[in-house]
């Protein structure tokens, strides 16, 4: 190997850094467009706004790039937020203590995520079909348990926290790092986080070399499904009700920003801090086009454009290499 | 359209000796390498011409540029006496130019006759003639002599007989230029003699056939010339007839083949596996010991129940019956989880399938089985991740830029060294090689086969499974025979003859491959 191969090949290992700041700088050039084109973009107001819209798609990201990382997909995560959003609204209106009403419902998310590991490990389901079809029962047991009505949630203390800021930022965001730090570390820095990738680059390879692939899935859907509970749980306390039909579609949002930011379908490709910038674009493209009073529809078409041109280029670059 | 068995086999209308493809300063060079420096070679039509060389000596690059699969960098390809661009492949089929792969590149899931039509079907009005394929593919397999269906689904066949398939499909096309890349590499030796009949009689149709493979005896049994690449340059071509192994060996890695199967003996010590009687899927009654310091090789066709043996002690399969021991004590092994712990390693058959994550890095693959040691209860260490993938990298040479780059941008070779060394700093007692060199050159498997010795002196156990007679008979201490899941004979180091080990694995002639169909 020549000493010129060796040149070539070394941008390769900061890749994923590259392609971040890449990410990051098309987020700050949007809200630099954005401010000169529309006054109210840059009010603290908007920005708290924007960052509320981004947070909880945010954190479902992170929880869909685990499992994507595998070589899966989880579909649930939209549904998974509505129906926490009933699980906390009951228990809160039941009298429960609002500590017991948060733990539960997270461990509603864990047991959702238990389930699909369990459907794709011991009955060889693809993850596509497992996970949609609790889509469609989860929003069918949510809807019987409310009667398809909405609960107002009787707790002012509850509701609160969504709406106030902590050191001038909205709380919401804060649970962005709350969930975004320790991901970080377990997908990078531990050997849980290696041995996602290396189940969804070969499976079979991971399982000779000693790595438990079946722990590993059924980790990656609990973690998907945890963080789903978690946005249903912050969800519920913004708009103060319960209701199964809530976060239509934002599984594919989800799904959106972790392929923006830069996560391969095909697995074994991804990062954390990938899909956080990934959402945070996609809420800043729907809040700058409602404040420029962009049609609605155009919206949907102007994300589904910057999918395509985002992997387009992501992909051309790694193949370039 | 094809319509009869007739038009699939033309008449042989290329007059023999005749040159029908010339290179001419043929070159190719990527960013920071010289793939292929200048070639000038004329292949004659009737010719099996064989191509020898080490990975990454230029032959890949060489089937590419002649299947259009890349565009050269300079030089002159001339067909019959014609200029010719040969930019995309199908230019290259359009002039009769094909390649069978290594690795059977065909639709799986389709039937045996659907994948010989593919791109080439026969329809009437739109509508498939799906009966008429299957008995004209069915007239075209039979024809070759390979005693297979037409009608099955290809995946259903064992990977040597998808090989033969593929060969078949490419006579099939007008084909005057066929490249054989490596294609007995997971053929068993009846499957392998199919071939060369089917190889010698397109010759006979006056068909050049382009043959590359790592194994020696099959240049010398096939071809009538051979043409030696080393580092992209072209050493040398030689009539086969005034030649042989210990020229050829040294013009490939200027080398002596002495120096290839280094073999050293060490007193053997004390029991590491045995097994006892041990039943399971693919195999019944198999008893053997292996000892600290020795190698135990594993000869027999595939499917003769060595892999499922080992798999099976492995953990891979559950075992029907019988005892396993481990250093003396009865284990039971569950999981691939568990044999690890015991301490045995696997290099499985398959590095793409079973032995390496190819979209990672090298590093990474490297440490997979030793991150539980190099991670504390969170967070691993990332200097020992360093320091760990550097010593592998540099103990076993392995030729990457950093440990960063990914495994599939490595060469076959370097990539088995992967397969083996991820097990080196994990410190097992037994370690475990299934095919360790197939599609591996000379140079890398002199470099396994010493480190087969380094193992042996720090008091490991091998046991080592090959198809390849030669390797096993050289390197093992004790080599057990196995024939239709069975441990049919067992010899010490060089106590039986070549010819005595290949009758017992495989039996009366008549016989069929039992399971095999």
């Amino acid at each position: 190997m020549s000493t010129e191969a060796i040149a070539v090949e070394k941008p390769k290992r900061n890749y994923n850094v590259l392609f971040g700041l890449t990410l990051l700088a098309l987020l700050v050039l949007l809200w630099i467009v954005l401010s000169v084109a529309t006054p109210s973009f840059a009010s603290g107001n908007n920005i708290a706004n924007l960052l509320r819209q981004g947070s909880m798609i945010a954190i479902m990201a992170v929880g869909q790039t685990f499992v994507i990382i595998t070589g899966g997909i989880d579909l649930s995560v939209g549904a998974v937020v509505g129906f926490a959003t009933v699980v906390v609204a009951m228990m809160i209106n039941a009298g429960f203590p609002i500590w017991l009403a948060i733990l539960a419902t997270l461990l509603v998310g864990v047991a959702i995520g238990m389930f699909h590991g369990f459907g794709i490990v011991k009955m060889g389901l693809p993850p596509f079909i497992i996970t949609l079809a609790t889509l469609t029962s989860l929003r069918g047991i949510g809807l019987l348990m409310t009667n398809g009505n909405s609960i107002n949630i009787k707790s002012d203390t509850f509701t609160a926290f969504s709406r106030s800021s902590f050191v001038g930022i909205p709380n919401l965001f804060w649970m962005v790092i709350l969930v975004g730090v320790p991901a970080y570390i377990f997908l990078h820095h531990s050997r849980w986080g290696r041995y996602l990738f290396s189940v969804g680059s070969n499976a079979e390879a991971s399982r000779l070399s000693g790595v438990n692939v079946q722990r590993t899935i059924y980790m990656a859907y609990t973690l998907s499904g945890l963080c789903a509970a978690f946005v249903g749980v912050l969800l519920a306390a913004r708009i103060g009700i319960g209701n199964p039909t809530q976060a239509e579609g934002w599984e594919l949002q989800a799904i959106a920003s972790s392929v923006i930011g830069g996560t391969s379908l095909f697995g074994a490709v991804g990062s954390v801090h990938g899909p956080l910038l990934g959402a945070f674009i996609l809420a800043t493209i729907n809040n700058g086009a409602n404040l420029l009073n962009v049609n609605s529809f155009w919206q949907r078409i102007i994300t589904g454009a910057l999918i395509i041109i985002i992997v387009y280029f992501d992909g051309l670059r790694r193949r370039g290499k | 359209m094809i319509s009869t068995a007739q038009e699939l086999h033309p008449a042989p209308v290329l007059e023999p000796g005749r040159t029908i493809l010339e290179l001419r300063g043929l070159e190719k060079r990527y960013p920071g390498t010289h793939a292929l420096k200048p070639v000038n070679l004329a292949f004659k039509s009737g010719e099996i011409h064989a191509i020898v060389g080490e990975n990454g000596a230029g032959k890949s690059t060489l089937i590419k540029l002649l299947t259009g699969v890349m565009p050269r960098t300079s030089g002159e390809i001339i067909w019959e006496g014609q200029p010719a661009a040969l930019a995309t492949p199908h230019e290259a089929m359009a002039l009769g130019i094909n390649a069978v792969h290594q690795e059977v590149v065909l639709c799986r899931h389709l039937t045996v006759a659907a994948n010989m039509f593919l791109g080439e079907e026969n329809s009437r009005f739109g509508i498939l003639q799906q009966r008429a394929m299957v008995r004209q593919a069915q007239t075209i397999i039979d024809d070759l002599g390979f005693d297979l269906p037409a009608h099955v689904t290809l995946g259903d066949l064992t990977i040597g007989q998808q090989q033969l398939i593929a060969a078949a499909r490419a006579t099939v096309r007008g084909t005057k230029f066929l490249i054989f890349d490596e294609p007995t590499a997971y053929l068993t030796r009846k499957e392998a003699d199919q071939l060369f009949t089917l190889i010698r009689r397109l010759k006979g149709e006056g068909v050049t056939i382009i043959y590359i493979s790592h194994r020696m005896e099959e240049v010398f049994e096939l071809a009538d010339r051979v043409s030696v690449l080393r580092d992209g340059t072209l050493v040398g071509t030689r009539n086969i007839a005034e030649t042989n192994d210990a020229e050829l060996v040294k013009m490939m890695i200027n080398r002596s083949i002495e120096q290839v199967y280094h073999k050293e003996h060490f007193t053997p010590g004390a029991a590491i596996l045995e097994a006892r009687s041990l039943s399971g899927k693919g195999f019944e009654n198999v008893s053997m010991t292996v000892r600290a310091g020795e190698i135990v090789g594993l000869y027999g066709l595939i499917g003769a129940g060595r892999s499922e043996f080992v798999t099976t002690v492995y953990g891979r399969h559950r075992k029907s019956a019988g005892q396993i021991l481990w250093e003396g004590k009865e284990v039971q092994v569950n999981s691939e989880h568990d044999a690890i712990r015991l301490g045995m390693a696997l290099a499985p058959e398959s590095r793409r399938d079973q032995g390496l994550c190819l979209n990672l890095p090298v590093g990474f693959n490297l440490n997979l089985p030793i991150y539980k040691r190099i991670s504390n209860n969170l967070l691993i260490s990332n200097t020992q991740e360093k320091t760990q993938a550097d010593r592998q990298i540099a103990d076993l040479r392995i030729k990457t830029p950093t440990r960063g780059a990914l495994v599939s941008s490595l060469s076959g070779g370097n990539q088995q060294k992967i397969v083996i060394g991820k097990w080196l700093a994990h410190g097992a007692k037994l370690f475990i090689f299934d095919e360790p060199t197939v599609g591996v050159d000379v140079g890398t498997k002199a470099e396994i086969y010493r480190l087969f010795g380094a193992l042996l002196s720090k008091g490991a156990g091998i046991i080592l499974i090959s198809s390849y007679l030669p390797e096993v008979y050289e390197l093992a201490d004790t080599l057990h025979v196995f024939r239709r899941g069975k441990l049919v004979a067992t010899h010490g180091f060089h106590a039986a003859s070549h010819e005595d080990i290949l009758t017992q694995a495989l039996a009366e002639k008549q016989e069929k491959l039992g399971g095999q169909i």
